[in-house]
């Protein structure tokens, strides 16, 4: 029953494809036998791994998109159908990481909160839009939305991140009710603290530096979500729909009470 | 077919803990089917030998006793089995779903003790033996089978449900309790199964069945790659979560 974890000429769609858990992603699903339509806004990193795909021996392509912006969405989904025949898999990933920088209510414009919404959120929903019809019409296909432990927490200061990412485990909960009788599954990872190479420096600085106060002791890195996503994107997880994976070293299971600390209390007379 | 190695347990040792249901065969020959040994623990003679007969076609590398754990005593003579046949224990698989459902009102209190002993108690005890050796080694993963019942309430499901729930729970406890020891805890909390191979047009004639979103029953081959997962090296940064593998049906009213 393991080789239903094979992606053998499977074809994925990845936004935010180029940097950080996208990219640790783009690098597993080609691994497990994936062809790869790359997507992100700047076309260095996106190229650079599609050349890294095509290193291991599968097809892939580089498309420039912004998911903000409807029409490209549908470009990246037609280019990937157009390039490869068909669209297996779609990993809603790119998201402004920017807005996870804690600012108070009252300095938050609109334009900024309207900018996260509009790629986090509504980024995913167009991409989704334009992916699920031919996946309907195919009658299978896998979205897998990447959403974060502030999907399911809330964070000071922290206010379009934290909605946006809500957002999104309510829209896979829709799309997996939809698309069931289609054959579609949806599901949402969740990592939680995950340090990656592109986080620069203002974020990095509003993350945690240590694991120390998770139950794993440790952060995530990302090769940690590769298999998780993988499983994901295969015919393994076929009964598996409207569901959240959690990666976050147990952070939600216990809270956020510093580790190694509990009293013990005797039982009651 | 391309596989990541990530998904691999070759070199491991699972003990598989089952309270009751049919499953159990099909958990065991997912986890030999990545490379692990498998000593399973069953309630049932009849679930042990149906463990064995899955894993025929390796005898000597798996085995397992039938025994009720109830005690301290019932769980130390399962452990001595247990270190007569293998060194250490890298995995831990709990199955506790032995079923009931009765009305609330109607429920003997010795019928409602029965079924949290056989689902809960049962799977602490293991739990506590199993992790204790973890601890000293600093290494485990464990995975407790349970119900998508866990979360939800449901007509004559009282017992059942309060026995799923404390199972996730004990996930959640034991994961943030033991994850500095390099031990992860997980659940697969799952829907409606069945482990017949009925056509998928038979099973919508029930009314229930066209309620899951997928419109069909689950199998226990459709958590094998999941649990196999769960039970690796790889899955480090997951712990004290339960992943629901049940048609959709946890996603929706």
């Amino acid at each position: 029953m393991l080789d239903r974890l094979s992606l053998d000429g499977r074809v994925a769609v990845v936004t935010g494809g180029g940097t950080g858990l996208g990219l640790e992603m783009v690098r597993h699903l080609a691994r497990a036998g994936a062809n790869l339509a790359v997507a992100g806004r700047r076309s260095g990193p996106i190229e650079s791994a599609a050349d890294e795909v095509k290193a291991m021996g599968q097809d892939a392509i580089a498309v420039s998109t912004d998911v903000s912006d409807s029409a490209q969405a549908n470009a990246l989904i037609d280019a990937a159908i157009q390039h490869f025949g068909r669209v297996d898999v779609l990993i809603n990933n790119a998201a402004l990481v920017s807005d996870s920088i804690p600012t108070p209510i009252w300095d938050i414009s609109d334009q900024d909160w309207q900018a996260a919404l509009d790629v986090n959120l509504s980024g995913a929903f167009y991409c989704a839009r334009a992916a699920s019809k031919p996946m309907a019409d195919q009658g299978q296909g896998k979205i897998i939305n990447v959403s974060s432990g502030f999907g399911l927490r809330g964070g000071r200061d922290i206010y379009m991140y934290c909605c946006t990412k809500g957002g999104i485990i309510q829209l896979t909960r829709v799309l997996s009710f939809s698309l069931a009788r289609y054959g579609v599954t949806a599901n949402s990872i969740v990592p939680g603290f995950i340090p990656t190479v592109g986080t620069d420096s203002e974020i990095r600085d509003a993350l945690p530096r240590s694991g120390a106060y998770l139950p794993t002791g440790k952060l995530g890195v990302p090769e940690d979500i590769g298999p998780v996503a993988v499983f994901l994107a295969s015919s393994a997880s076929d009964y598996m729909t409207g569901e959240t994976f959690t990666l976050d070293g147990g952070g939600l299971a216990g809270g956020l009470a510093p580790t190694g600390y509990a009293p013990e209390i005797p039982l009651e007379p | 077919m391309p596989l990541l190695p990530q998904y691999s347990l070759a070199g491991k040792t699972a003990i598989l803990y089952s309270a009751g249901g049919d499953e159990a065969p099909f958990l065991a020959q997912a986890l030999a089917e990545a490379g692990a040994s498998v000593f399973a623990i069953c309630r049932r003679q009849e679930t042990l030998d149906a463990v064995s007969e899955s894993l025929s076609n390796e005898p000597g590398r798996h085995s397992g006793v039938a025994a009720v754990i109830d005690s301290k005593g019932a769980v130390d003579a399962a452990m001595a089995e247990f270190r007569g046949r293998h060194e250490r224990v890298d995995i831990l698989v709990n199955d506790g779903r032995s079923m009931f459902a009765r009305a609330a009102k109607e429920i003997w209190l010795d019928d409602w003790d029965e079924v949290q002993s056989r689902n809960v108690r049962s799977t602490f005890l293991i739990s506590q033996a199993v992790g204790s050796e973890m601890i000293g080694q600093g290494y485990g993963r464990i995975v407790n089978i349970i119900s998508g019942l866990a979360e939800r309430g449901m007509i004559n499901g009282s017992a059942f449900s309060v026995s799923q729930a404390g199972l996730l729970a004990l996930t959640r406890s034991l994961a943030v309790e033991w994850g500095q020891h390099n031990i992860r805890v997980n659940a697969i909390g799952v829907g409606w199964t069945t482990a017949e191979d009925i056509p998928v047009e038979e099973q919508r004639q029930e009314q229930l069945v066209r309620y899951i979103p997928v419109r069909q029953k689950g199998q226990p081959r459709d958590i094998g790659p999941l649990l196999v997962y769960l039970c690796s090296e790889a899955c480090d940064y997951t712990t004290g979560q339960p992943v629901y593998v049940d048609g959709g049906l946890n996603a929706h009213p």
